[in-house]
C-alpha cells in the first residue's frame, strides 16, 4: 500500500525527461486533481461570485447541474477569483537556483511549479502573469486571461535564463509598480537571505489586499550536504570561495539552514504570507496537493 | 663511522618534497559548487589538522626513505679493528726443470743452490719444492723435515717441456689468495727470455710473496739445434721421398757442422751444413730408401754442443702401398666414381687408390681392407648393405656420403639418420673455416654453384664443416662408434652441381680423403706436450696402449680403457695403439724456443722481484692490528627496500579511501 502511495505521485526525474512544459504542468496538474476527489472549487479563487450561463466551449464540469435540474439550463458556477483576481507568479532566476544535487536542479523544479500554477490558474480563468527576476526584473508577462496567455506564459517560463544573484529589494521595488491590479502572488525562491529581509522586502505587496505565498525550493543537498573530507565550496552567485569540513558540515551547517528555514516560515506566518516548503526530490503533484489541501483547510 | 661519498648526503634536502607536499603546499581540492555560502564558516585548520593526523605515517615514511637513500648513496662505512693472527711464513723452493735446464751444468748449478737455500731454514721454518716448467709441480707438502725437501731437490731432473714464468706466477698468486700464509719464495732459473709472458702484468706477485731470483745461466750460452724437420709421415714411392730441415745457432759463430739422416739408428745419409753466426742453414735429403713399415727417423747434428738433446730431431716415417677407398654408387650411376676417381689420380702421391663398386657388392667385399668408403647419393640402401657399412664404420671405418636427388627423398640421411628438410634451391658455397682439418688446404670454393642441395637438419653433436650461401649445411661431420662420417649435401657427380668440374674438387677430395683415412692424426712430429686421441667414444670398452720412449707401458690398466686422450711430455717415440685397433707411430720434440737461451735481463729481473712483497719473508710478529673500514650500503639499501615497502602498502590505503570518498 505504502508503495502504491508512493508511486502515484511522480517523480520530479520523471518530469525532468518530458521536453514540453505545457505537458509538464498539465502531467502535474492533472496529476494531484485525479489524487484528489475531482473538484472544480480547487483552486487558487475558491470564493463563489455567480452563475453565467454556458456556452460551447465551456468545460463541463464547472457547470452547476443543480441548477440545471431545476431550471433545465446550463449554468456554470463562477467564483470571486474569475473575475477580479490575479495570479502572478514570480520565478527567482538568480543563479543559486541553478544548483542541483538530483536529476532536477532547483531552476527546473521553480519552473515546472510555476508552471503548474499558471496552467492550473488557466483552468480557472484566473487573469495569470508571470515575472521572471535575479537581480533585476528579467521578464514581465502583465497578467491576463486572454486566449494565447497560458502559452505565453509557459514560454516565458521555459525561456528564463539564470542570472547572477538574487536581491529582492530591487525588483520588488519595481514589482510593487507592476503588480497595481489586486490579486494573488506567487513567489517561487530558494530564499538565500536574511528572513527578516526577505519578509521586509516581500509584505508591501499584500498591503492592497493582495494575497502574497512564497513557495521554498531546496536542494537535498543543501539542506544535508554530505562530506567525507574537507571540501572547497565555491558560492555560485559571489564566486567566493570556502574551505570547510565534514564535522561542520554534519553538525552546525544543519542547525543553521533548518533554523533559517523555520525563521522564514515563522516571519511569514507572523506577516500573513503563505509559506510552503519544497524540496526538489519530492513529487510535484504531491506537493502541490499538500499545499492546496492545507490552502482549503485555512480557508 | 664515515661516507666513501659524502657529497650524496645533499640528497638529504630531498626530505623537502614530502614535508612541502603533505604539510606546506595549498591543499588544492576540486572546487565544489555551491548555492550560497551563507551558512558556512571556514573551517581550514581543522581540515589541515584532519590531513595531518591522517598522513602522519605515510610523511614519515617519505621522508626516510629518501633520508636512508642519500644515506646509502653516499656510502656510509665504519671502521672496525680487527686483531688478525699472524699469517704462517712458507719458504717455497722452486726450481726450473725446462728443457734448457738440460744445458751444461745448469741443472747442477740450480741444485746446488737449490740445496743452499734449503740450509739456511731454520728448524721451524715450513718448506715446500715446486718444480717449474710448463706446468707447476709440488714435489713436497710443506715440510718442517729439511732432509725431505733437501732429498725433493736432489731428484728434480731436467725434463723435455717449455718453460713458463707466467703460469708459475699465476699458480703462486692462486696460493696467495686461498692461504692465510706468507711465502718466501726462491726461483732458480736459467732465465730464459723466451719464457717469459707476453705482459709483464702477468709477473705480479701476490700482496703475501716475497720472491727471489737465482739465475744460474750466462746471459750468451751459444747453442745449436735441430730447428725443424719438413717431410711426409707417409711414403709410397721411395723414389719421391724428401726432407728439409734447419739447422739454427744461437749466440754462435759461423760453423760448419755434419747433419745425418738416421732410420732406425742406421745413418742413410749425412750432408755437412754451413751455419752462420747466429743464422739459420737448410739441409735437404732426396730419395733416401725407406723400407716398408714405420721407422724411427732422427736428424743428428754432430758434433753434439751443450745441450745435446736438441740437437737431434726426431721423427716417424711409414712406407706402405697406398690404401684403397671403396666408391659404392648408385646402378647405373658411376659418374660419380669417375670425377671422383679421377681426382684422387690427379693429384700426386696421394696414397689412396680409388676402387669403384656398385653399392650392392657392399656385402660381399671386405671393407676392412679400405681406408674408408665413399658412398655417392646412396638412395634408399638394401638393410644388409646398411648394416655392413654401419658395422665397418663403428668399428673405426669412415665413409664420405655424398646426398643426391635419390637421398634427398628418402626423408633422411642414409646410414646417418639426419633429418632431410627438403631440396635447397641454386646458390654457391659460404666461405668456411681454411683451418678445419677435414678441409686444410682445400682452398674455398669459389664459383662453385649447387643447384640442388639437400637441405639437412643436423643432429645434436653432429658439427657443421661448411656452409652453403644460405647457411645451410654443405659438409658436415659425424662420429659413429668409433668412426667418423663425412656428410657432403650434394652428389659427387655433375647432377646437382658443376662442383666436378671445378679446380676446387681436386684438393677437396684429396684432403677429405685424407682426413677419413687418419693420414691427418699421424704427423711424423709433435711438440712435447701435445695430446693425442686414444678413442672417439667414452662408453668403447677397448684397450688402448701408449708405450714411451724409454719402452714402458704409460697407461695403467684403468687409464687403457678409459682414457680419452694422452699427453706426450718427453723427448722421443711413442708408440700407440687406439681404440679402433689403428697403431701410430708418435715422435715428439722439445718445444724448439727452449734452444734459444738468452736471458731475461738483469734490470728486468729486478722489477719482478720487486713486484712481490719482500716483509713477506720477515720473520713473523706477533698478533696484528688492523684497522678495515667495512661498508654499511647493503644494509643501508635494506632499509630503503623495507621503508619502499612500507610507503607503498600505506599509500595505497589511502589512495583507497581517498577514491571511495571521492
Amino acid at each position: 500500500m505504502q508503495l502504491e502511495a508512493t508511486n502515484r505521485f511522480l517523480d520530479p526525474a520523471v518530469l525532468a525527461g518530458i521536453s514540453s512544459l505545457d505537458l509538464v504542468a498539465k502531467t502535474v496538474v492533472d496529476g494531484f486533481l485525479a489524487g484528489l476527489h475531482r473538484s472544480p472549487d480547487f483552486g487558487f479563487s475558491q470564493e463563489f461570485a455567480e452563475y453565467r450561463a454556458y456556452s460551447p466551449g465551456d468545460d463541463l464540469r464547472q457547470v452547476d447541474w443543480n441548477v440545471f435540474a431545476r431550471t433545465e439550463r446550463p449554468y456554470l458556477k463562477r467564483y470571486r477569483g474569475e473575475t477580479n483576481t490575479a495570479v502572478m507568479v514570480l520565478l527567482d532566476a538568480s543563479a543559486s537556483m541553478g544548483f542541483g544535487s538530483t536529476a532536477v536542479k532547483k531552476f527546473d523544479y521553480a519552473r515546472y511549479l510555476a508552471a503548474a500554477l499558471v496552467y492550473m490558474a488557466h483552468l480557472q480563468r484566473d487573469s495569470t502573469g508571470l515575472i521572471v527576476f535575479h537581480d533585476d526584473v528579467a521578464k514581465v508577462l502583465q497578467p491576463s486571461a486572454r486566449q494565447g496567455q497560458l502559452m505565453r506564459l509557459l514560454h516565458g517560463i521555459n525561456e528564463a535564463q539564470l542570472g547572477k544573484r538574487t536581491d529582492f529589494k530591487r525588483p520588488f521595488f519595481d514589482l510593487q509598480r507592476i503588480l497595481k491590479r489586486r490579486g494573488i502572488t506567487v513567489l517561487i525562491s530558494d530564499f538565500f537571505e536574511a528572513p527578516e529581509t526577505i519578509v521586509k522586502t516581500v509584505e508591501p505587496l499584500r498591503f492592497r489586499g493582495n494575497e502574497l505565498i512564497l513557495f521554498h525550493i531546496l536542494d537535498p543537498a543543501e539542506l544535508a550536504p554530505k562530506l567525507s573530507s574537507p571540501a572547497l565550496f565555491v558560492d555560485m552567485e559571489t564566486d567566493d570561495a570556502i574551505e570547510t569540513s565534514p564535522d561542520y558540515v554534519g553538525g552546525d551547517y544543519r542547525h543553521k539552514i533548518e533554523a533559517h528555514i523555520e525563521d522564514l516560515r515563522s516571519k511569514a506566518e507572523a506577516a500573513g504570507i503563505d509559506y510552503f516548503f519544497l524540496r526538489t526530490d519530492r513529487p510535484l503533484d504531491e506537493g502541490l496537493r499538500e499545499y492546496f489541501t492545507i490552502r482549503r483547510g485555512r480557508l | 663511522m664515515g661516507f666513501l661519498s659524502p657529497w650524496f648526503l645533499a640528497g638529504i634536502a630531498a626530505v623537502g618534497i614530502p614535508l612541502w607536499l603533505h604539510l606546506l603546499r595549498q591543499y588544492k581540492r576540486t572546487p565544489q559548487p555551491f548555492s550560497s555560502l551563507m551558512f558556512f564558516e571556514r573551517r581550514v585548520q581543522s581540515s589541515v589538522r584532519h590531513r595531518r593526523l591522517k598522513y602522519l605515517l605515510l610523511l614519515a615514511l617519505r621522508c626516510t626513505f629518501l633520508a636512508l637513500l642519500a644515506l646509502a648513496f653516499a656510502n656510509p662505512f665504519v671502521n672496525r679493528t680487527s686483531t688478525s693472527a699472524p699469517r704462517r711464513k712458507l719458504t717455497i723452493i722452486a726450481v726450473d726443470r725446462s728443457f734448457s735446464m738440460r744445458y751444461g751444468d745448469h741443472m747442477q748449478k740450480a741444485k746446488l743452490r737449490a740445496q743452499e737455500v734449503a740450509s739456511g731454514l731454520k728448524s721451524r721454518d715450513m718448506a715446500q719444492v715446486f718444480a717449474v716448467d710448463s706446468h707447476v709441480e709440488a714435489l713436497t707438502p710443506p715440510e718442517f723435515n729439511k732432509g725431505v725437501i733437501e732429498a725433493a731437490i736432489e731428484a728434480i731432473q731436467p725434463g723435455d717441456q717449455a718453460s713458463s714464468f707466467g703460469e708459475f706466477v699465476r699458480a703462486l698468486r692462486v696460493m696467495d689468495q686461498e692461504n692465510n700464509t706468507r711465502f718466501d719464495v726462491h726461483f732458480i732459473s736459467d732465465m730464459q727470455q723466451s719464457s717469459m709472458p707476453p705482459g709483464f702484468r702477468d709477473l705480479q706477485m701476490g700482496p703475501h710473496t716475497a720472491l727471489t731470483l737465482y739465475p744460474v745461466a750466462s746471459s750468451n750460452a751459444p747453442n745449436w739445434a735441430v730447428e725443424s724437420v719438413n717431410t711426409s709421415a707417409h711414403v709410397y714411392d721411395p723414389n719421391r721421398t724428401r726432407l728439409t730441415a734447419t739447422i739454427a745457432g744461437w749466440q754462435t759463430e759461423a760453423a760448419t757442422r755434419k747433419v745425418s739422416l738416421m732410420l732406425d739408428s742406421k745413418a742413410v745419409a749425412s750432408k755437412d751444413v754451413t751455419i752462420p753466426a747466429n743464422g739459420r742453414a737448410q739441409v735437404e735429403f732426396l730419395s733416401f730408401e725407406v723400407p716398408y713399415g714405420a721407422h724411427r727417423g732422427e736428424l743428428r747434428l754432430e758434433p753434439p754442443d751443450q745441450l745435446p738433446n736438441d740437437d737431434i730431431f726426431r721423427f716417424s716415417v711409414e712406407r706402405s702401398d697406398p690404401k684403397k677407398v671403396l666408391f659404392l654408387y648408385s646402378a647405373g650411376r658411376a659418374q660419380g666414381s669417375f670425377y671422383y676417381k679421377a681426382a684422387m689420380e690427379s693429384s700426386s702421391d696421394t696414397g689412396l687408390l680409388v676402387q669403384p663398386a656398385p653399392i650392392e657388392q657392399a656385402t660381399t667385399i671386405d671393407l676392412t681392407k679400405f681406408a674408408f668408403v665413399v658412398l655417392d647419393d646412396p638412395g634408399e640402401m638394401d638393410s644388409a648393405a646398411a648394416q655392413a657399412v654401419c658395422n665397418y664404420i663403428s668399428r673405426g671405418g669412415a665413409a664420405l656420403i655424398a646426398l643426391g636427388r635419390d637421398s634427398g627423398r628418402l626423408g633422411k640421411v642414409p646410414l646417418a639418420g639426419d633429418r632431410v628438410a627438403g631440396k635447397l634451391e641454386a646458390q654457391g658455397a659460404a666461405r668456411f673455416d681454411p683451418g678445419e682439418p677435414a678441409l686444410r688446404g682445400a682452398g674455398q670454393f669459389d664459383n662453385v654453384q649447387f643447384s640442388q642441395a639437400v637441405s639437412v637438419l643436423p643432429k645434436s653433436g653432429v658439427r657443421v664443416i661448411a656452409r652453403l650461401a644460405d647457411g645451410s649445411p654443405l659438409l658436415l661431420e659425424e662420429h659413429m662408434g668409433e668412426g667418423r662420417v663425412l656428410i657432403f649435401t650434394s652428389a659427387l657427380d655433375t647432377s646437382t652441381s658443376d662442383f666436378p668440374l671445378h679446380s676446387s674438387f681436386v684438393p677437396f677430395v684429396v684432403q677429405t680423403g685424407h682426413y677419413l683415412a687418419g693420414f691427418e692424426e699421424n704427423p711424423p712430429s709433435v711438440v712435447t706436450g701435445t695430446t693425442i686421441a686414444l678413442r672417439r667414444a667414452r662408453d668403447q670398452g677397448t684397450a688402448a696402449d701408449v708405450i714411451g720412449p724409454d719402452g714402458r707401458h704409460e697407461l695403467a690398466l684403468n687409464e687403457a680403457s678409459k682414457a680419452m686422450n694422452f699427453a706426450l711430455l718427453r723427448d722421443g717415440f711413442y708408440e700407440v695403439q687406439r681404440a679402433d685397433r689403428r697403431r701410430l707411430l708418435v715422435a715428439a720434440h722439445a718445444d724448439r724456443r727452449e734452444s734459444d737461451l738468452r736471458t731475461v735481463p738483469p734490470e728486468t729481473l729486478v722489477l719482478w722481484r720487486n713486484t712481490g712483497n719482500e716483509s713477506a719473508a720477515a720473520e713473523s710478529v706477533g698478533e696484528q692490528k688492523q684497522t678495515r673500514p667495512r661498508s654499511l650500503w647493503r644494509y643501508v639499501m635494506l632499509l630503503v627496500l623495507a621503508a619502499a615497502i612500507a610507503e607503498s602498502l600505506f599509500a595505497r590505503r589511502y589512495l583507497k579511501e581517498e577514491r571511495q570518498t571521492a
